[in-house]
């Protein structure tokens, strides 16, 4: 006979989901946010090479808490679902929505089926044309996707943070409010995080085709204005 | 396409062809037994701090196609790419050069060397124009950032990639435009002289080659113009280069249709 011991569905998720959260918790939390002409991203990480946000697309940004090797891999998919589209079809045909789906299913997916859960939370933000808004998708370890209005946090300490940074910004700001009250929520009240520790990236029209610009610490000091 | 992820033993990198290749976005080039003819002139002249690109703009098949086609592209920013040969297969190259070096700085978040972007061109070229009687023949220039100097690869038919350290044609215009950059180039070229040299050189060769565009002053198109330094890619203005072809015309005219004895 053999030994099968029965585990019910909702010991099994609640058993995955506190894995999953247990995994994202680890690392620092990033926060996205739409100001005046743009989306902001800010994540404290104080490597300048594995970095947590990146390009996806002419007007498509990435951010990704959690395990490093597992977000990354989301994100070169990301890249190449998105350059492979606009190849096959066009450009504008690029959409945020359809890829943060992929990406919600693949970790809903994982999260049931895998051997185990991806320790990731992730964020796709798009800035808005005539005929697509500007939006912001978090999908959470258990491929829950939300379709968040104003701003996302990500990472382990996400509600402290979110009732920090709602309660400081009532309303689209310019970049340097925006930025200030991301990396103010960031930190908390008895912390400074260094610019060196920050990644802070942004998706802006500025002429071109590409929109998606990575700031450099001078760049990030003078909008602190420290 | 659903989400393409790879396991890290068959990952295919951050080469977007390679990937796409396995993604089934591209197929392999069949023979069809059309040929077409290199009806273009575009050259490329170095010059100190920069190159100087210069492209007829008339595609032709067995009648005047277009008289307004551009047939040099900036693959990023301190990279071009002139094409030569069959329109379709040249515009596909265009879009799969800019396309990969654009893949490969998101997906690595570091950008192609220049003599990277060279060598990546060969094996795209060798699989269209062996595979295929619908040939390309490309020309890669551009501004290289680490020895910060202008830079010049031609290829052969079979994909060979060879730098060259003063000037470069491509297209059926060749032998005119050759003959007036071999005897005006200098190796202490400035701007302003590759400038002109390159326009006279795209000059001759609308003068004498029946499928290369000269100056259009019917229609007021003329021959684009570009330059490569530390700026990056910069096309000069209709304004300048309608002034630069008036002139030599002019030149012409008083001379009554020859050059006269220099590099005029």
């Amino acid at each position: 006979m053999s030994n099968y011991f029965y585990v019910s569905p909702e010991q099994l998720i609640k058993d995955r989901a506190e894995f999953a959260q247990k995994g994202i918790a680890r690392g620092r939390s990033i926060v996205a946010a739409i100001y005046d002409v743009g989306v902001l991203m800010v994540a404290e990480n104080p490597s300048a090479s594995l970095n947590k946000i990146s390009e996806i697309y002419d007007r498509i940004a990435f951010a990704g808490v959690g395990k490093y090797n597992e977000f990354d891999r989301l994100r070169e998919a990301g890249i190449r679902w998105a350059d492979g589209t606009g190849f096959t079809y066009s450009r504008e045909d690029v959409d945020a929505r359809a890829l943060a789906n992929y990406y919600a299913q693949h970790i809903g997916d994982m999260f049931t089926e895998g051997q185990k859960p991806l320790e990731v939370e992730v964020l796709v933000a798009q800035l808005g044309t005539a005929i697509r808004p500007t939006k912001l998708f978090r999908i959470a370890y258990e491929g829950t996707i939300s379709d968040e209005p104003r701003f996302a946090v990500l990472g382990g300490d996400a509600e402290t943070i979110k009732g920090r940074f709602s309660a400081a910004e009532t309303d689209l700001e310019p970049l340097n409010v925006t930025l200030r009250n991301a990396v103010a929520a960031l930190a908390g009240a008895d912390r400074t995080i260094d610019v060196a520790d920050l990644e802070v990236c942004v998706l802006q029209d500025t002429g071109g085709r590409r929109t998606f610009s990575r700031l450099t610490d001078e760049r990030v000091a003078a909008l602190l204005g420290t | 396409m659903g989400l393409p992820l790879f396991n890290a033993s068959d990952d295919p990198g951050p080469s977007f062809l390679h990937f796409a290749l396995r993604a089934g976005l591209v197929e392999n080039p069949l023979g069809s037994g059309v040929e077409g003819r290199h009806a273009t002139t575009v050259i490329a002249v170095r010059y100190v701090g920069g190159v100087v690109m210069v492209g007829d703009r008339q595609a032709t098949s067995n009648y005047i196609a277009s008289r307004d086609v551009r047939k040099i592209e900036a693959a990023d920013r301190f990279t071009a790419l002139a094409i030569s040969g069959s329109a379709a297969r040249g515009m596909e190259f265009i879009r799969m050069a800019q396309l990969s070096f654009e893949h490969y700085e998101k997906m690595t978040d570091t950008s192609l060397s220049l003599e990277g972007k060279a060598n990546y061109l060969s094996p795209i070229i060798q699989r269209n124009n062996l595979g295929s009687p619908l040939m390309v023949i490309p020309l890669l220039a551009g501004w290289d950032p680490s020895h910060r100097d202008g830079r010049i690869f031609e290829y052969d038919g079979a994909g060979g990639c060879y730098e060259r350290r003063d000037f470069a044609t491509i297209g059926s215009g060749s032998p005119f435009a050759e003959s007036a950059l071999r005897l005006g180039f200098r190796a202490d070229l400035d701007r302003e002289a590759a400038l002109e040299l390159g326009a006279l050189a795209i000059y001759e060769a609308g003068d004498n080659d029946p499928s290369t565009g000269g100056p259009d002053f019917v229609r007021n198109l003329f021959p684009m113009i570009i330059t490569l330094d530390e700026n990056g890619f910069t096309e000069l203005p209709a304004e300048e280069v309608e002034a630069r072809f008036v002139t030599i015309n002019e030149r012409r005219t008083q001379s009554q249709g020859i050059a006269g004895g220099s590099l005029r």
